[in-house]
């Protein structure tokens, strides 16, 4: 498990590996492959999620504006509809009391039969009516029909009672009264052939107009209901209802035409409000009807909706993200290797230069000492000739020491330049296929003698799948030879010396490999065996220059050389070359 | 014996060429190619031409060419003082023996005997 997660983490966050590079530093196109990789994650996510971000939220804003609008509208439309409905009930019982009072008079109405007829006829002809009552312009109530008996009834205090003195007609709030049930009443002023006015009152039931309003009810968040002008509801409320009857919502502002509004409840959910101020043409009223819808369940399906885009969206923007980290780490780790792998090709170019550039010094500065040299030599030998030669000087061994000395001086500063010279060769390089096992076979020929003495061990094993190399004998035979010589210098007697050969890059190279388990070369030494004048021999024992010289030599082949090892454990060379010399090199 | 020895390098040249004589060579000395072949085409004969690769006009290579087509018989030995003796593996396929400056005398004296002897 854990070590799944590392390798997912591996594969999501790259390493940049630079702690052994600081050589690279100057070659590297980026320096800082962590921020460079960031900023491409940065930027992709940037331009693949900010539009799909901004476009959701102005969409939701559009849909939520759009849902807003309709959501007042068809509340507005519902208020004013339920408006119509209950103005039109009081209008209708107004008038049909108007029509009582005009047709019959105050004789006729004060008849208890004849009232109780007209009470009647008024139930069969519209309905919703309790009593009906004749009311002198005292308050004394004069007649009465209906269940309850309330004759004699002093009403001139009451609120309805003064109202229709004022209006020719009333409609009162909802209360309880003498009889102790809620009720409305309706009431129409009129003038007897006295003077004097009376007034007919009817009592409406309740229910009618709680039945009315219920019609109108959609859903189960909606709620309608009646309230008064100080917030005292008028028919009950389903959710609304705060203490001793008073609507637990802020009681609108007048106005003589429907209206919907975005509120808040006493909870602090959103609701919507509609509300209307019921005035009939007949009597004002302090009824105010109040339509509230909670936004929560208009707004359901939409959230629903909202909520499977928000899922959709959510898990979309992990896949991008995932496929941009992927992405930008797979391209960002090319780049990085591609540009190590440059950094790399460059300092080795710049240190093949350098070998090269102090190869051509060398060569210079060679040249220029040899015929000085040759000159010291022959003169030195002539001296000495004179006296090994000449008989008078013959018996002076001293001189003769001290003159061999020179020449021996000579003879090494001769090595040296020989040896030097060998980088610059003026000469062309000349190819002819090669039998690598033949070549390898000749060189250790030269040693056999030296192995049997030391009695060293040395297995060549070149296979004979390997192709004829097409590249120059005498440049290809030094190699081997001085690596070999090398390999012999580094190994103590008893030990071991392997040769041995492979085709690579679909046998167009040959691997050349030349191991032994002497010495080896320490850490330090290894970067720079290939340079000239280096060396770990005791002075006087090498020139430094046999492994550079081979060196030069592999790369005049066009070929490369590398060198493995570990003090203690032995060293091992390998040389690739073409198997086919491309062109012929002039240096 | 007589050797015919050609070089540029005049000190060079007349310290070798005493050397052989004490050694009793009979040496000609001969600072360019030039003099060189107008002393042969004179009808000088030498057993042995020691011939300095690179010489300011005709150079050794291009002289023993010439000298051969005078003397069939002739023999030659080059020196240089531009590489070793690998030079000749390497392609100098005209040099039947190099010898690189500064010269081993002993080296010298056997290579002469072995061209005379054969």
């Amino acid at each position: 498990m854990a070590e799944s997660l590392n390798k997912i983490s591996g594969t999501l966050l790259p390493q940049f590996n630079r702690s052994d590079d600081e050589h690279l530093n100057p070659y590297y196109t980026f320096q800082d492959y962590r921020q460079t990789w960031g900023m491409t994650i940065f930027t992709l996510m940037t331009t693949a999620l900010l539009p799909l971000v901004v476009m959701t939220l102005i969409y939701y804003q559009l849909i939520e504006t759009s849902i807003n609008t309709e959501s007042l509208l068809r509340t507005e439309r519902l208020a004013s509809n339920a408006r119509r409905a209950v103005t039109f009930f009081l209008e209708e019982r107004l008038a049909a009391l108007t029509f009582t009072v005009n047709e019959m008079g105050y004789d006729q109405l004060t008849n208890p039969n004849s009232l109780a007829e007209v009470l009647r006829n008024l139930k069969l002809g519209f309905g919703g009516l309790t009593d009906l009552s004749v009311i002198a312009d005292s308050g004394t109530q004069v007649t009465y029909a209906g269940p309850f008996n309330l004759e004699g009834k002093d009403y001139s205090n009451q609120p309805w009672f003064i109202e229709c003195q004022q209006h020719n007609a009333c409609v009162s709030e909802i209360f309880s009264g003498y009889r102790e049930v809620p009720h409305v009443v309706v009431a129409v002023k009129s003038m007897r052939p006295d003077g004097r006015f009376f007034v007919l009152r009817a009592t409406l039931e309740t229910e009618r107009m709680i039945q009315v309003l219920s019609s109108y009810k959609t859903g189960e968040h909606a709620d309608i209901f009646l309230v008064n002008r100080n917030g005292l509801l008028q028919t009950p409320s389903q959710f609304y209802e705060g203490a001793s009857h008073q609507v637990n919502l802020p009681v609108p502002a007048y106005s003589d035409r429907t209206k919907a509004v975005m509120s808040t409840d006493h909870s602090g959910q959103p609701i919507l409000i509609g509300y209307a101020f019921i005035d009939t043409k007949i009597a004002p009223t302090s009824f105010i009807l109040m339509v509230i819808k909670q936004k929560a369940g208009m707004m359901k399906v939409w959230l629903d909706l909202r909520s499977n885009i928000n899922w959709f969206f959510g898990i979309s923007a992990i896949i991008i993200a995932l496929v941009i980290t992927l992405t930008s780490t797979v391209m960002v780790n090319k780049i990085f290797q591609a540009d190590r792998q440059k950094a790399e090709t460059m300092v080795a170019a710049e240190r093949n230069c350098q070998l090269a550039s102090i190869g051509q010094l060398a060569a210079g500065v060679a040249h220029e000492i040899n015929n000085p040299l040759a000159l010291i030599n022959e003169t030195a030998g002539y001296v000495r000739d004179l006296f090994t030669i000449k008989q008078q000087y013959k018996e002076d061994p001293d001189l003769v020491e001290h003159i061999d000395s020179i020449i021996e001086a000579v003879e090494r500063c001769g090595t040296i330049t020989r040896q030097l010279l060998g980088f610059a060769r003026h000469f062309d390089v000349q190819s002819q296929p090669i039998n690598l096992n033949d070549m390898v076979a000749d060189v250790i020929n030269f040693h056999k003698k030296e192995a049997e003495y030391r009695n060293i061990k040395i297995q060549v094993n070149i296979p004979e799948t390997i192709p004829l190399i097409e590249t120059d004998r005498g440049k290809l035979q030094q190699i081997i030879l001085n690596l070999v010589n090398n390999a012999f210098q580094a190994i103590d007697n008893g030990c071991f010396l392997d040769v041995w050969a492979e085709t690579v890059e679909g046998d167009e190279q040959v691997r050349l490999f030349i191991r032994d388990n002497g010495c080896g070369i320490s850490e330090d030494h290894l970067n720079k065996v290939f340079e000239p004048f280096f060396t770990t021999k005791k002075e006087g024992h090498g020139t430094g220059l046999g492994l550079s010289i081979t060196y030069g030599l592999v790369k005049k082949l066009h070929g490369n050389i590398t060198v493995q090892s570990k003090t203690g454990q032995g060293t091992t060379f390998v040389i690739s070359l073409p198997v086919k010399l491309k062109e012929e090199i002039h240096v | 014996m007589k050797v015919l020895l050609v070089d540029d390098e005049q000190k060079f040249a007349l310290m070798l060429a005493k050397r052989l004589e004490l050694r009793g060579i009979q040496t000609a000395v001969f600072f360019s190619g030039e003099t060189a072949l107008k002393t042969v085409e004179q009808g000088n004969r030498f057993d042995v031409a020691i011939l300095d690769v690179k010489m300011p006009g005709i150079g050794g290579i291009d002289l023993k060419r010439r000298l051969g087509q005078l003397d069939e018989r002739m023999k030659f030995v080059f020196l240089t003082g531009h590489g070793s003796t690998i030079d000749s593996s390497a392609g100098a396929q005209e040099a039947e023996n190099y010898l690189p400056k500064p010269l081993q005398i002993d080296v010298l004296i056997e290579t002469l005997n072995r061209l005379t002897e054969g």
